[in-house]
């Protein structure tokens, strides 16, 4: 790659480092600061007074609840994929049916399907099943929603897999069965920890799926309640943004202590 | 590895059938996404020819709501309005991302320092970066309040220009750093033999960068593109949480209007016809991104070398 | 290879686990409950804003001696219709819930879906011979009873920050060409003069509610929603489109309304904080302030009704405003002697001291004794006379209108005032409701 400091590119990206860490800058300083602080010296300021009363509000008004529900979906959806997808890779790569090679075609398909389309009758079905303003409710559309690319990835990754190791199982008389857990899901650890990241960005950041499907308080995930939030705290600025920053932490932490992985379920292409 | 005796490299298709997985392996999440993905798909196109308000079963009324949405002038004026956003996306975000994955592959120290602060907004969810520019933009309180002298009066969201400025701004500032991840990891894979021979020829860095980066970047860019237009077609909770369709009607793209109808006016029949509009439109324009594109074919850009 | 020993096979038993026990969690911890709804519990569906205090002082109240708990189940209020809409045909419908009268609950009897509270008022005939009538009647809809009156009568008023009329040099104005004076010093001091949040686009619909008012009195309106559309073309209706376009073009909202909302305190801090003169608003708007300044809201804050139009047909007295918010109680209620007993509280004493204690005037016949207690009684009784001497009080268009029709309502209000649309454009559009 050159080395010849090109100028115009670090002009371009200084521009652009100040256009993101700006309002970074703002959402940090703001969430410390109190109301008339903030509204006094305008968002751009250096802070003159520092509190963590807004943090504490957010808790109060009940983003310690979202936190749960927004975990508890997270993890049904993740445990929902991890069930279904590796199989299903499994059966695309290695499958040798019309069926399997269709089922392929099906869920390429389905990745131009976009949510916001089929919102009504989800709706429609989920009212009927009695599941609105329940948890499941939503967990059961994301998962479904999370499929398409996560098995574009996984079995991307499992066709990674030279075909003589399958071929060695084979001789070997390997069932299908013992072929997966032995061979596919140990060399497929890079997919399976993208997909893993992949949908539990998905239900991590939901939105679409909350605000229709659910409504009361104990059913309430964060990014809903962020909107929610707005209504409220509108012009209280900083109680605002503290209730911005809560619902980030988790998703630093994973990017501090998993940074690949999250780059990877991020891009969701496997690093391809 | 073991070795094998001589024997016909084995491929997918007619290959030996034993120690292969049947269906069976991938029925039960075709059923799941069948159920919860497609089964809709047809729904959608039946409850489009009734009439539901949320209370009571809809109704059947035949065409009527096809008759309506095809006679509805803010349809209309929101198709225009999702196919400018996607045209505003495609000319801010793929040239700002291609040279920002450019310049961040490079391997200097302090490239990657900025790259993870560029990397921020794809931590916070959509919902999060528009209650945050809702915050920082309001007119009184927010950076234009301060700023009075380069943002006048600040009425962003007022006006249907500086509306849609805003939307496509936050647009940008969300997803570059998705799109430059991508072309970084393709700009990093282009072989650098290529650019030793450009070298050799005599092409200087803009020159390498046009013959030598771009078209190996092809499959990336063409991907992004993709995203791009299906993701804009699709996008609605910015422009909930941000303008609210407004002023008027001025930022209601197509998805938005549809949730207008469905669930502000509770006319669920005509938001499924919409829906339904939504559906052939982002089939339709995939299809023919991938069939222009030949991204079917999935050439390697390495072919040749 | 065969030989290793398979981590990966623990990931996916653990997958599977994690499957098992979030979807066991997901099911059992919904509040809303995908099968029957928990036992001895009613539920009450509410406007979530700062009145919200004494509904929940009520609440607690009540559940003291109860065996039957109620619920307040506070929806945040831009989405409350939307809300309440989804959920009120299916399980996790409420038993009471909170609503407007008229045509906000029009639907949901026209669809079976509400109980008459005849029954209730034949056992207990204070349920309706303490409220006011003519704030009763707004929720009795085909000569039945659906609602009992559980706020207060909210009219909307010309509020006002007094330190920035004193410094400007004018009093509150009691006519429209006295407005169109004080819109001309409060423009050349920089100020704005009236704060508008239109971008919730109700507030800028009661400005058009009260110069129809004024200009071709109430009966325009009245003609127009039973279906009499040729009224918006009248001479009245262009003469009152010509006025608000004059007093807008003045510049009296200033130019940055569209980005401005009541809901998420936008435009009241304007007026707070001495960037706007003029709010118009309604009642609430004293509990609104008072949670967010106590001091302001006490000392500072000044109100006067709207003003007069000289050689209008309308009455100078008229108000506009919700006459009232209203609980109704859906037919699937399990218990209904507890939501009739629950409903008495709505007239008794300590509802209405603690309504008056936020500034909100209830519509009872005994708040007249309890006004002195009040947290601003000189607020309350001004609101009270206010009342009591309109000839009429016109209920919030968007709220007279089914809800279908609000949304085109509020665009084309939203329109008009920038200017997108003009006085045939905003004819058009109301005769097309």
């Amino acid at each position: 790659m050159r080395t010849r400091p090109n100028y115009l590119a670090g002009l371009g990206s200084s521009i652009w480092l100040l256009v993101v860490a700006i309002p970074i800058y703002v959402l940090i300083t703001a969430s410390f600061q109190t109301q008339q602080g903030y509204a006094s010296g305008g968002p751009l300021s250096l802070p003159s007074t520092f509190t963590l009363d807004n943090y504490v509000n957010a808790f109060e008004s009940g983003f310690g609840g979202y936190f749960v529900n927004t975990f508890i979906v997270t993890f049904s959806v993740v445990g929902l994929v991890l069930v279904l997808v590796p199989p299903l890779s499994y059966a695309i790569v290695r499958g040798n049916s019309r069926a399997t090679r269709g089922v392929f075609q099906l869920f390429l398909l389905g990745l131009a399907v976009p949510s916001t389309a089929v919102i009504v009758p989800i709706f429609y079905m989920i009212t009927n099943v009695g599941l609105y303003d329940n948890l499941l409710g939503v967990i059961l559309p994301t998962a479904a929603f999370a499929l398409p690319v996560s098995t574009l990835i996984l079995s991307g990754s499992m066709r990674d897999i030279t075909p003589e190791l399958y071929e060695a199982m084979a001789v070997d008389g390997a069932s299908p069965l013992r072929t997966f857990f032995r061979l596919v899901i140990p060399l497929s650890k890079g997919g399976i920890s993208t997909i893993v990241v992949f949908s539990a960005l998905q239900a991590w950041n939901g939105f679409l799926f909350p605000l229709i499907l659910t409504q009361s308080e104990s059913t309430r995930m964060i990014t809903l309640g962020l909107f929610n939030f707005q209504t409220q705290y509108g012009v209280n600025v900083p109680a605002l943004l503290a209730a911005v920053m809560l619902s980030m932490v988790p998703v630093l932490l994973v990017y501090l202590f998993a940074r690949r992985a999250l780059v990877q379920g991020l891009m969701g292409m496997g690093g391809k | 590895m073991t070795t094998l005796a001589p024997r016909k490299r084995s491929t997918r298709l007619g290959g030996p059938s034993v120690g292969r997985p049947g269906f069976v392996w991938a029925a039960p999440a075709t059923l799941f996404f069948g159920l919860f993905a497609l089964f809709p798909l047809v729904l959608v196109l039946v409850l489009s020819f009734t009439s539901w308000s949320g209370l009571g079963d809809p109704k059947f009324i035949g065409a009527d709501n096809w008759v309506a949405i095809f006679n509805d002038p803010i349809l209309f004026k929101s198709l225009g309005l999702t196919v400018l956003f996607v045209v505003l996306a495609l000319v801010t975000q793929v040239p700002l991302s291609i040279l920002l994955g450019v310049w961040a592959a490079g391997f200097q120290k302090n490239r990657a320092v900025l790259s993870a602060i560029y990397f921020i907004p794809l931590l916070l969810s959509s919902a999060a970066i528009s209650v945050l520019w809702r915050a920082l933009l309001d007119p009184n309180f927010g950076i234009p309040g301060q700023l009075s002298w380069l943002f006048g009066d600040g009425n962003l969201f007022g006006k249907q220009s500086s509306a849609i400025g805003v939307l496509t701004f936050v647009a940008m500032w969300q997803f570059t750093p998705f799109y430059t991840l991508i072309f970084q990891g393709a700009a990093r894979a282009v072989p650098p033999v290529l650019y030793q021979a450009a070298e050799i020829d005599g092409a200087g860095t803009v020159s390498q960068f046009f013959n030598v980066t771009l078209p190996q970047m092809k499959n990336s860019i063409i991907t992004s593109v993709i995203l791009m237009v299906v993701g804009g077609l699709t996008a609605f909770d910015t422009v909930l949480i941000l303008t609210n369709g407004g002023p008027g009607t001025d930022t209601a793209v197509t998805p938005f209007y549809m949730y207008q109808k469905a669930f502000r006016a509770f006319d669920f029949g005509q938001a499924s016809a919409i829906a339904v509009v939504l559906v052939l439109a982002a089939t339709a324009i995939s299809l023919v991104l991938v069939r222009v594109s030949g991204y079917g074919k999935m050439q390697s850009a390495q072919e040749g070398i | 290879m065969k030989n290793r020993r398979n981590p990966w096979l623990m990931r996916v038993l653990a997958g599977s686990a994690a499957l098992a026990v979030g979807v066991t969690l997901a099911g059992c911890s919904t509040g809303g409950g995908s099968e029957s709804r928990p036992e001895n519990e009613v539920h009450v569906a509410i406007y979530g804003d700062a009145t919200n205090k004494v509904e929940e002082q009520i609440v607690a109240t009540f559940n003291e001696t109860s065996d039957v708990k109620v619920i307040l189940d506070k929806i945040p209020g831009a989405e409350y219709q939307q809300k309440l809409q989804t959920i009120i045909s299916t399980q996790n419908a409420p038993d009471i819930f909170f609503n407007w009268g008229g045509g906000s609950i029009q639907d949901f009897v026209d669809a079976d879906l509400l109980l008459p509270l005849d029954d209730f008022i034949e056992e207990d005939p204070g349920l309706k011979d303490n409220f006011l009538s003519s704030v009763f009647d707004t929720a009795v809809i085909d000569d039945e009873a659906y609602g009992i009156p559980m706020r207060g009568t909210q009219p909307v008023m010309l509020f006002n920050n007094k330190t920035v009329l004193a410094d400007a040099g004018i009093e509150a104005p009691a006519t429209w060409d006295e407005l169109l004076d004080a819109v001309e010093v409060l423009t050349a001091k920089g100020i704005t003069p009236i704060a508008l949040g239109g971008g919730d686009q109700w507030p800028t619909l009661m400005w058009f509610q009260y110069i129809y008012d004024r200009v071709a009195g109430p009966e325009l309106f009245k003609d127009a929603i039973a279906g009499d559309t040729d009224v918006w073309e009248s001479a009245e209706s262009k003469e009152a489109l010509s006025m608000l376009r004059e007093l807008i073009d003045a510049g009296a909202f200033g130019t940055n309304f569209d980005s401005v909302k009541f809901t998420d305190g936008g435009s009241p801090a304007l007026l707070r904080s001495g960037k706007a003169a003029f709010e118009l608003m309604g009642s609430w708007n004293y509990a609104t302030q008072q949670d967010a300044d106590l001091e302001f809201a006490e000392n500072e804050l000044g109100y006067t009704a709207f003003p007069e139009v000289e050689g209008g047909k309308g009455d100078a007295a008229d108000i506009v405003g919700n006459t009232n918010n209203f609980y109704s109680v859906t037919k699937a209620t399990r218990y209904p002697d507890t939501v009739r007993d629950f409903l008495k509280l709505m007239y008794s004493d300590e509802f209405v001291e603690a309504q008056l204690a936020i500034g909100n005037l209830p519509t009872t016949t005994n708040t007249e004794k309890f006004l002195d207690t009040a947290a601003n009684p000189e607020y309350s009784a001004f609101q009270f006379e206010l009342v009591k001497n309109a000839p009429a009080f016109q209920l919030s268009w968007d709220q007279a209108y089914p809800p279908a029709a609000g949304t085109p309502l509020k665009i084309a209000v939203q329109q008009f005032f920038n200017g997108q649309i003009d006085a045939d454009g905003f004819i058009a559009a109301m005769q097309a409701l």
